[in-house]
């Protein structure tokens, strides 16, 4: 082993993974969660899919009480869909005729992604159930789903007025995760040599620190291959605009919607009004039933309506192939309403091109949503055990340092470091969980009552560990906390909406169940390692 | 157990040249090594690579910042690297 480079990855890896532990941790645990994003939305709302999967999605109903209301004519409206889900983001542009609202201009075509970019005018942006058949604004239906998944790539930051290239809380994310990357890189090439060797070493019964090492490096060798597709993929869906901006300049001439569109993000095709008015009655349902006949019965991702109720009135619908047929095959149709004729299409079950399976490679691997519910667990518990990996690392860290020769500031400083790592990280799993009976207990929840009782109470526990310093306490207490929460969240959903395991086990609402055993098991099994650490301490006093 | 000192770069300003050799320096010879292969594929499916490779690219360069010996020596690597690699374009001008 050459000592010099031993030494260097050594302190590479211990600098990049000190800078970015803590959040690191909160992407990690947040993320582990979001799995669940929409059983917990379910679960939340108390609508479950599953329950109603095989009710049709009734597009016309709500087109026509939002034309009653609005007026569409001229106006593009977009359905935005997610899995396991009967949400939908709905989008309402202000209408492109200008005889209809002459004070405003008509609107320019947006191009690229994103949520309600390009809006003026009196539209429109709002979340759609199509169960319960009602609307509500984004922040009214923001759920502990949409916040732990928001959570995960930093997005609350964005407040932050600092911004390079992106948002602050993405840029940020996008950071981490580079970092993260490196500092994955640095470790394995750390432990390259003690790799086989040290794979079945496990000793926790001796000192402190060969307890954390051990943990650090055994759960970090097993996980690798799983948070190296996470560093991977991570930096890709938060922040590819690093690659991108520089390619679109030099390939594309600094046109972004050309490369768009190579990447078949968007289309080229142009929906220029006409100022003609559309005779005929239109029925979206149709469109996506043919759709739906042609796919095989594909998801559906979204629904872009352009210029309603005018002769240049096109439907475009976005789907991803079943899985049964294809892992990677995306499709985009495009009918023209005046005469239903297809003026575009893509079928998902084509052989997929190069771009859609590296796409769906990042996407797929990434969100954990190729497999079912076991798939899901497997994948949170890896994610879990990348908690463990960072607090562990952090623990090693500290230990490390905590010797004779090193001068009483510098301990003090590292001491106080971990401390206050610890306490904020460690107390996400109990305030996580006392938010989900919150949102429970609270029926009027929204953004803003979450952003509080999350926030306040994140820091006002981290604030009591940092306090107490004394990490023995806030890993135990914590877990402790977290675990009897986690247990109360089946209970509280039980006792506010009736929703017992028992019944909603009964009525097939196999999401809400599901969310309910989940937090019941981790409850359980955090309650077992915390009696397992009391009388490991009990043995060691 | 922290890293042993002596095998460590002692000079700020040379760590710091190294830090930004690895970020910067690494970045633009990632970028104008993967245009060029442009030239032999169609741009997109070289901006859809670029996604994983790019990035791992870019960390392995980060990281031999690191291992060099002299920081220079980093810098004026990555720089004639980053001239190297956009030969085909400066020519072209």
């Amino acid at each position: 082993m050459n000592l010099r480079r031993y030494n260097i990855y050594f302190h590479t890896h211990t600098i990049s993974g000190i800078i970015i532990c803590a959040l690191l941790f909160v992407i990690f645990f947040a993320g582990s969660y979001s799995f669940f994003k929409k059983e917990i939305s379910a679960w939340q709302s108390n609508t479950s899919y599953q329950a109603h999967s095989s009710q049709p999605i009734t597009y016309n109903k709500l087109l026509d009480s939002l034309n009653q209301k609005h007026n569409l004519k001229g106006r593009d409206i977009s359905f935005y869909f997610q899995e396991h889900s009967f949400d939908s983001y709905v989008d309402m542009s202000a209408s492109k005729d200008s005889t209809l609202v002459p004070k405003t201009a008509p609107v320019k075509e947006t191009k690229g992604r994103g949520r309600g970019r390009g809006r003026g005018g009196d539209g429109a942006y709002f979340k759609y159930n199509f169960i319960k058949g009602d609307s509500k604004t984004y922040a009214e239906s923001y759920d502990m789903g949409e916040f732990l998944y928001r959570l995960h790539f930093l997005a609350q930051l964005n407040q932050v007025p600092i911004r390079i290239g992106a948002p602050f809380g993405y840029l940020l994310a996008g950071v981490v995760s580079f970092l993260f990357l490196f500092a994955l890189l640095t470790g394995l090439l750390l432990h390259w040599d003690k790799i086989v060797s040290n794979f079945f070493v496990f000793r926790p019964w001796s000192k402190v620190k060969t307890v954390w090492t051990d943990a650090h490096t055994a759960l970090g060798v097993i996980g690798f291959p799983y948070q190296l597709i996470y560093a991977i993929t991570g930096i890709i869906l938060i922040f590819n605009t690093a690659i991108i901006s520089p390619f679109t300049y030099l390939f594309y001439d600094g046109k972004g919607e050309k490369l768009y569109q190579d990447l078949d993000y968007s289309t080229s095709n142009e929906y220029t009004y006409s100022y003609h008015a559309l005779e005929k009655n239109i029925n979206i349902e149709t469109y996506i039933d043919r759709t739906k006949k042609l796919w095989k019965d594909p998801f559906i991702k979204s629904v872009i309506i352009k210029n309603y109720g005018d002769t240049a009135m096109h439907v475009i619908i976005e789907g991803n192939a079943n899985r049964k047929y294809s892992f990677a095959g995306t499709g985009r149709i495009i009918y023209k309403v005046e005469n239903d004729q297809v003026v575009y299409h893509k079928s998902p079950l084509e052989k997929a091109t190069y771009i859609d399976k590296v796409k769906s490679l990042i996407y797929r691997l990434h969100f954990g949503d190729f497999g079912g519910y076991w798939l899901k667990i497997v994948y949170f518990v890896l994610g879990i055990m990348g908690c463990v990996v960072i607090i562990s690392g952090i623990l090693v860290w500290l230990v490390a340092r905590d010797k004779d020769n090193v001068p009483a500031y510098k301990r003090k400083f590292n001491f106080w470091l971990a401390n206050i790592f610890l306490a904020a990280c460690l107390s996400m799993f109990p305030i996580t969980a006392l938010t989900l009976i919150a949102v429970k207990v609270n029926p009027a929840t929204d953004q803003e009552f979450i952003y509080r009782f999350y926030f306040y109470g994140w820091l006002l526990l981290s604030a009591y560990y940092i306090i107490r310093k004394d990490l023995k306490r806030t890993n135990a207490e914590t877990i402790l906390l977290g675990s009897v929460f986690s247990i109360l969240i089946p209970v509280a959903n039980g006792i506010c909406t009736g929703n017992w395991i028992w019944n909603t086990y009964a009525t097939g609402a196999a999401d809400i169940l599901f969310f309910d055993l989940f937090s019941l098991t981790v409850g359980v099994i955090g309650l077992i390692s915390f009696y397992k650490i009391k009388s490991k301490a009990k043995i060691a006093a | 157990m922290p890293a042993k000192k002596k095998y460590l770069t002692k000079s700020p300003f040379q760590r710091f040249l190294k830090i930004t050799a690895g970020f910067i320096g690494g970045y633009c010879v990632m970028i104008s090594f993967h245009q060029l292969f442009g030239y032999v594929v169609e741009p997109k499916y070289v901006v859809i690579t670029a996604a994983f490779t790019g990035y791992i690219l870019w960390a392995v360069l980060l990281l031999l910042a690191f291992l060099a010996e002299s920081a220079w020596k980093v810098w004026l690597s990555y720089a004639l690297l980053t001239l190297l690699f956009s030969l085909p374009i400066l020519l072209k001008l």
